[in-house]
Parts: structure tokens; C-alpha cells; sequence
């Protein structure tokens, strides 16, 4: 099996918009302080479901980030999407050095302009005209085609759906598009929000969370879902010194698997999972040693934690015990097809500060979750090597190999 | 045979099966002879469905997912799924793959989807915004995602190897094909399914109609699935299997800056055009500046014979492979109103034959 690239994928540029901080700086603030964004939801009707609450962007008025005709034409997505992507286009300062044709776009979606367009259904349902404007954002890949015509971009375009693996999926396919010279600057990440489809839907399958999510706790329930966007901006480590970028980390490797198992439950021997972070970790070129922590999908299901926390002993047998495996989704909620960007962009800026992130919620002792999740409080590490995991419907598992 | 415009890295990169449910009908032939004929199989959308007359599309209304499984196995799918599953599996037995010979995680499934899990958000809303929460149907919602369509493929399948859904406007065919090429020139997998999937129902006409797309990208929707084989050269070769067409180079911009459009062309088109066929998808045959660059040579528009989709790649590049006789080179064109924009270059039969 090959090493993924012979030269290494920098990080030049983050970009996030989320619940837990509407830039870099204020989400470090959120993940440093151990802060959850969950709280009660009022972007639409949450009442006859057993949970009614989330990690929603409060207080969020369009018009503070874009000129009303723009606005008009924008989902909630896509302009979460264009919001994040811009804060990571600007840190990296990379357009201003590459021609538009050498920027491109791995976007990973999933609900997107689901939002907006299932009120048009409902509109429609009663007999009355729905605002045909509304449906502009249904399909997934209109908040990539949003970015780059807001910023010019010109190279490569590509949407990503495997659901909550998506944003993840999209930076290691960025880091290819990079390693292999069809771009030269990958804007890489993903966006998502809150949809009626997606809170009805995760409710009707009994998996959420009516208190804010536990993950790897006795008694989790399920998932809190969130929304928000994240991006990161990727060049070849050596084209970005030559034009004196800051590197704030690297994309070591990444792996992406299929469990071929069933669409919603994964395989509860974790053996698919534990084969993508080990494929990751190879094509890295990373042995299992190095890895100081591992940012886990830790949605907080009862199954996917523990099976989760298997595939972790399989990767690390004995020293299992000792690489914390700690989940953000209790900050962040869980972002669908943002969450692999969002995990991604906080495990980056955890090995940066030199912090394994707190595992939040923390409810008692589960003998099916038995490793270090730091449910205590975050805690220095000198580690500079990091795992994050997405999975999703259908046993789309993807696993990133991040490095400061 | 020529090899202009073409990336080595690519050389080694071959089909060894097809498979597609279109208009046409249910498999390869049908497909074939619907080529050979030339003749559009686009029917009238039946009364009701929409305000306005005239509109035609493309339905797969040969496909009987009972043909091909329980009809109480097929009511877990949706229609997209159905699609994939039996075209995943007639694709398989055309490249001479049996189930359980190959290791599982060694083949992949990388698919364009467009409009896939569209109908089952919808059914599950419209429960939920008629009948509250008591009118949710649980076991339609893990079917709304796109990538329902490749995992239900590789569940069915039992195929372990990367798993992948692109979208992007009528590319999300190319996109995907171009993944599974990477996936392949990687190592991280043998054997890929790649292609694409797409379904064109009554609400989606309704959309285009009320977003006043149906005189323009909306125009001629079509459905079902275009799934190619790819595989290492040196593992179809070693495996003895029939190598039906070769892979060149793959050339890709996200959309035409204003004020640099012939550099764009450019990039898609870098040097004398040699094909002897080329294929148009998406909407490619409108592209005045891209037309204006290619010889006098057969042209085929697989669109305007079975129905546009997003995903339509999939069966555009089926036609391809389909209708380029061996030694003959090939060049495939897509592009979409707002980008990306693909070439690819393609060789009939083995090119390690000739």
C-alpha cells in the first residue's frame, strides 16, 4: 500500500462558523473553556418531538454578512458555507497568489437548502404557491457552486454526500487534489444546518438526546444535532513556503471505507472502522504509536460509541487505554455533513494549543466505553499527531490523519 | 492509435464492464441498439403532472425491480437505490466478477447521484407536515440521504472497498469517475464501480416548472443508471478479463472566469483534438466556445437520446465506451451552467493490444 503523498499537505488557512464560535478565534474560546453551544431550538416548530433541543446558530441575521438581493438568492447552507470559507480564503491569503483556475472546492454536504425548500412542500401542501425561490438550494452542490462564484474560484468543483462522513471525505479528497497537481490550493470543509427533515427524521428513529449529548457516558440517548460550517485551506507544504503562507498544520493521510454492513447501524464489531483509521494511518505513513489522540465521531448513540471504542482497541490493542478518544460533538452538536470539517478544524487547533479537548456532558462510568475519553476537562498534550473519525448512514467511514 | 493530450499516469487504467438502465431499457443491448437507432426515446410527461404541455423526459419505465428481487426486499429501496443495486450487480457479472472470488475491500463504489433520496425526504415530510409527528414514516428517512444509492450498492454486494457520492450540477458522473480513477492510481483499491444514478419524478418537474427551468436545464429530464467497471490494467490483465476501452488523461475546471475564458478552454483542450468520436454530455452541446474548438468528427449526445440528468455521465460514458471501436479514440465532453467543466480522453478496446 502506498503512502498517500510524497509531499505533505499543508494547512494554510481555517475558516468556521458554528454555534460554538462564529470565527477561529471565539470557537478555540468555546473548545478551550469546555462551552456547549446546545440549547433550546427556535428555527422551526420543535414541539411535538421528544427533543427540542440543538446547537442552532441563534441570532443569526443574514443581512450582517450579506446585501439583501444576495441574501435572497442564499440557503441557510450556503451562506453559512460562503461565511467560513471566506475567513479561510482570507487566512491563507492563497488567492491572491494562485490563478482562479488553480483554486478549487471539495465541499461535503448534506441537508444543505433543506430548509427552505421543505417550506415551499409545506406550502405547496395546503393548496397555495410556494416561493419557487425557495427550492434554489435543495440540491447539495449549489453551496459549492455559491463559494466560488462569491470568491472566484475557478478550478475544481466537487460535492461530497456521504452523509456525516461528507466534510471529512471532502478534505481527504482535497489533499489528493493537491498531492496529485490538479490544483494548486484545495479549499476543503463543509456546511450544514438545522432542517426540519433531519430533527423529524433522527427523532423518528429514536435517536436523540432529549438532554444535551453524552457521548461515551452511562445512559447517552442519542445525538444533539448542530449546524455551522468549516473550511480549511490546503497547498503543498513546499509551494506555500515559497510564498511565505503560514502553515498551521498538515493532512497526513486519510482513509475511506465502505462497511457494506446495513444504512444506519454500523458493524458492531468496529473491525470496518478500526480498518479505516489503520488504512489512514498507512497511507500517512504514521504508525498507531504516534497518534496522541484520536477526535472520535462520538455521536452519543448507545451502538456507535461502543462500537467506536472497540475499533479503538483493535487500531491501538494495548495502548488502547492510554490515547484519549474524546468527542466535540457535545460543543458542536452534531454538524451532519459540516461535522468531519468542524472535528477536523478543532482537533487542528487543539494539537496547536498543545490541549486534548474535554469530552462534555459527562453522565457516569459505561463498562461498554471502558478508554480515556477525558470526560474530566480538557489536558496538556505534547502530542502532534491526531486521528478524527466520521461515520455515516450507509458504513461510509472516513478517517483523517491530522498533524500540527 | 493516437495518444495526444494524454496523461501517462492514466494509460493503465481500463474498463472490464458496463452496465445501464436508461429509457432504452434494462441492460447493455437495449442501450447499444437505442445508440445504433439515434432516435430521441424521450415520451410525453402524462396529464396532470404538470401545468403546461409539451414536456417530455425520460423514464426507465422498462425497469421491474421485481425482476430482480422480492417485492418486499425492493420496498426498503428507493427508486435510486433500486437503480443501483441491479445495475451494480449486472455490471459485476458483465466484468466477470463473482461474488465472494474477490477480497471485499478491495473493490469500491464511487457514484454521481443528483436528485437521489429527493422523493423520500419528500414522502417523509409530507407525513409529517400533514399527520404531525404521528405522521413520520421511520423507515423511509435513511433512505433521504444521496449516498443511499452506492451504500445500498455495496451493502447488497457485500463490497467493502472505498464508497463515494458526488454531486456537482450534470458533472456528478465525471466527478465521481475521477475519484475512482485516483482511488485506483492510489492502490486503495482493484476494481471500482463508478458511474452515475438519477430518478426524475412528478415533484421534480414541478420545481423546475416553478423555478421556470423547464424551457431551459430542466428541459428533458431522464432517469436511471450508468455504471462502468474500472480496474487497474495489470489486474484486469492478470485476471485474463475482457478489457473493453482505456482511459487517457482527465481534464477539469470548476467553472470559466469572466475574463479568462480562453484559458479555460484551454486547460479542457490544451492541444490538437485528434478524436474520432466525441461525446457531448450535460450541457456541453450548447458550449458555443468548446464546440468551436472540435474537429469535424461523429458526434453523439447520449442526452438527447435517453434524457438529461444530473448523474447522466454515467450512461453518457456507457454510449461512449459502447460506440468507440477498437484502436479508435475517443474524447468526452461535459459541462453544466455553472460549472465544472470535464475532458476526457478515452482509447476503444485494450490499448494494450494494439
Amino acid at each position: 500500500m502506498k503512502s498517500m503523498q510524497q509531499n505533505k499537505i499543508a494547512v494554510t488557512g481555517l475558516g468556521i462558523f458554528s454555534a460554538a464560535g462564529r470565527n477561529v478565534a471565539s470557537f478555540k474560546e468555546s473548545l478551550f473553556a469546555g462551552r456547549s453551544a446546545i440549547g433550546p431550538i427556535d428555527l422551526f416548530d420543535v414541539g411535538s418531538f421528544a427533543s427540542g433541543i440543538g446547537a442552532q446558530l441563534h441570532s443569526y441575521d443574514p443581512l450582517d454578512y450579506f446585501a439583501p438581493r444576495e441574501a435572497r438568492k442564499l440557503s441557510r447552507v450556503d451562506q453559512f458555507g460562503i461565511i467560513a470559507a471566506g475567513e479561510a480564503l482570507r487566512d491563507s491569503a492563497a488567492a491572491s497568489y494562485y490563478s482562479p483556475y488553480d483554486i478549487g472546492i471539495s465541499l461535503g454536504a448534506g441537508a444543505s437548502g433543506m430548509l427552505q425548500s421543505e417550506e415551499w412542500l409545506r406550502v405547496s401542501l395546503t393548496g397555495k404557491r410556494g416561493d419557487p425561490s425557495l427550492l434554489r438550494g435543495l440540491l447539495p452542490d449549489r453551496t459549492a457552486t455559491s463559494i466560488a462564484a462569491t470568491y472566484n474560484l475557478c478550478g475544481y468543483q466537487v460535492s461530497i454526500t456521504t452523509a456525516c462522513s461528507s466534510s471529512a471525505s471532502s478534505i481527504g479528497w482535497g489533499a489528493d487534489l493537491v498531492a496529485t497537481g490538479r490544483v494548486k490550493a484545495a479549499l476543503c470543509g463543509g456546511s450544514d444546518c438545522l432542517s426540519i427533515l433531519t430533527f423529524a427524521g433522527f427523532n423518528s428513529l429514536k435517536v436523540v438526546d432529549p438532554a444535551p449529548c453524552s457521548p461515551f457516558s452511562l445512559g447517552r440517548q442519542g445525538i444533539s444535532l448542530g449546524e455551522g460550517a468549516a473550511f480549511l485551506m490546503l497547498e503543498d507544504e513546499a509551494e506555500a513556503k515559497r510564498r511565505g503562507a503560514r502553515i498551521c498544520g498538515y493532512v497526513l493521510g486519510y482513509a475511506a471505507a465502505g462497511e457494506a454492513y446495513h444504512m444506519t447501524a454500523p458493524d458492531p464489531s468496529g473491525a470496518d472502522a478500526a480498518r479505516a483509521m489503520s488504512d489512514a494511518l498507512r497511507y500517512a505513513g504514521v504508525t498507531a504509536d504516534q497518534v496522541g489522540w484520536v477526535n472520535a465521531h462520538g455521536t452519543g448513540t448507545p451502538l456507535n460509541d461502543a462500537v467506536e471504542s472497540k475499533a479503538m482497541k483493535l487500531v491501538f490493542g494495548d495502548r488502547a487505554p492510554l490515547v484519549p478518544l474524546v468527542s466535540t460533538k457535545g460543543m458542536t452538536g452534531h454538524c451532519l455533513g459540516a461535522a468531519g470539517s468542524v472535528e477536523a478544524l478543532a482537533t487542528l487547533v487543539a494539537l496547536n494549543e498543545g490541549i486534548i479537548p474535554q469530552t462534555l456532558n459527562f453522565r457516569g462510568a459505561d463498562p461498554e466505553c471502558d478508554l480515556d475519553y477525558c470526560h474530566a476537562g480538557s489536558r496538556p498534550s505534547a502530542s502532534k499527531i491526531a486521528l478524527s473519525n466520521s461515520f455515516a448512514f450507509g458504513g461510509n467511514i472516513t478517517s483523517l490523519v491530522i498533524s500540527a | 492509435m493516437k495518444r495526444a493530450n494524454v496523461n501517462p499516469a492514466y494509460h493503465d487504467t481500463v474498463i472490464t464492464g458496463l452496465a445501464a438502465i436508461s429509457s432504452a431499457g434494462v441492460g447493455i443491448d437495449p442501450l447499444r441498439e437505442a445508440l445504433e437507432r439515434g432516435e430521441c426515446l424521450l415520451k410525453p410527461v402524462p396529464e396532470g403532472i404538470l401545468a403546461e404541455s409539451g414536456q417530455l423526459w425520460g423514464k426507465a419505465d422498462a425497469f421491474r425491480a421485481a425482476d430482480f428481487m422480492p417485492p418486499l426486499k425492493a420496498r426498503k429501496f428507493d427508486r435510486c437505490s433500486l437503480f443501483a443495486v441491479v445495475a451494480a450487480g449486472m455490471a459485476l457479472k458483465d466484468a466477470g466478477i463473482v461474488p465472494g472470488s474477490f477480497d471485499p475491500t478491495r473493490i469500491g463504489v464511487v457514484l454521481g447521484c443528483g436528485f437521489g433520496g429527493i422523493s423520500n425526504a419528500e414522502e417523509f415530510l409530507r407525513g409529517y407536515f400533514t399527520s404531525g409527528a404521528e405522521g413520520m414514516v421511520p423507515m423511509l428517512f435513511p433512505n433521504i440521504v444521496p449516498n443511499a444509492s452506492a451504500s445500498n450498492a455495496s451493502i447488497e454486494h457485500k463490497l467493502k472497498g472505498p464508497n463515494v457520492t458526488t454531486i456537482q450540477r450534470f458533472c456528478s458522473a465525471e466527478s465521481a469517475f475521477l475519484m475512482a480513477l485516483r482511488f485506483l492510481e492510489e492502490d486503495r483499491a482493484d476494481i471500482i464501480l463508478t458511474g452515475g444514478v438519477d430518478e426524475v419524478t412528478p415533484l421534480m418537474l414541478r420545481g423546475f416548472s416553478a423555478l421556470g427551468q423547464l424551457r431551459s436545464y430542466g428541459s428533458g429530464f431522464g432517469e436511471g443508471a450508468g455504471i462502468l467497471v474500472l480496474e487497474r490494467g495489470d489486474h484486469a490483465r492478470k485476471r485474463k478479463a475482457k478489457v473493453l476501452a482505456g482511459v487517457g488523461g482527465v481534464r477539469t475546471i470548476g467553472r470559466l472566469a469572466s475574463g479568462a475564458v480562453r484559458e479555460g478552454i484551454n486547460r479542457l483542450l490544451p492541444g490538437p483534438c485528434e478524436a474520432d468520436l466525441i461525446v457531448l454530455s450535460g450541457t456541453a452541446p450548447g458550449e458555443r466556445d468548446l464546440l468551436d474548438r472540435l474537429p469535424a468528427v461523429p458526434r453523439l449526445e447520449p442526452g438527447q437520446i435517453l434524457g438529461r440528468s444530473l448523474a447522466m455521465g454515467g450512461l453518457a460514458m456507457t454510449s461512449l465506451v459502447l460506440s468507440l471501436a477498437p484502436g479508435a479514440q475517443g474524447l468526452y465532453l461535459a459541462a453544466s451552467p455553472e460549472g465544472p467543466w470535464y475532458a476526457i480522453d478515452w482509447y476503444g478496446g485494450d490499448p494494450d493490444q494494439l
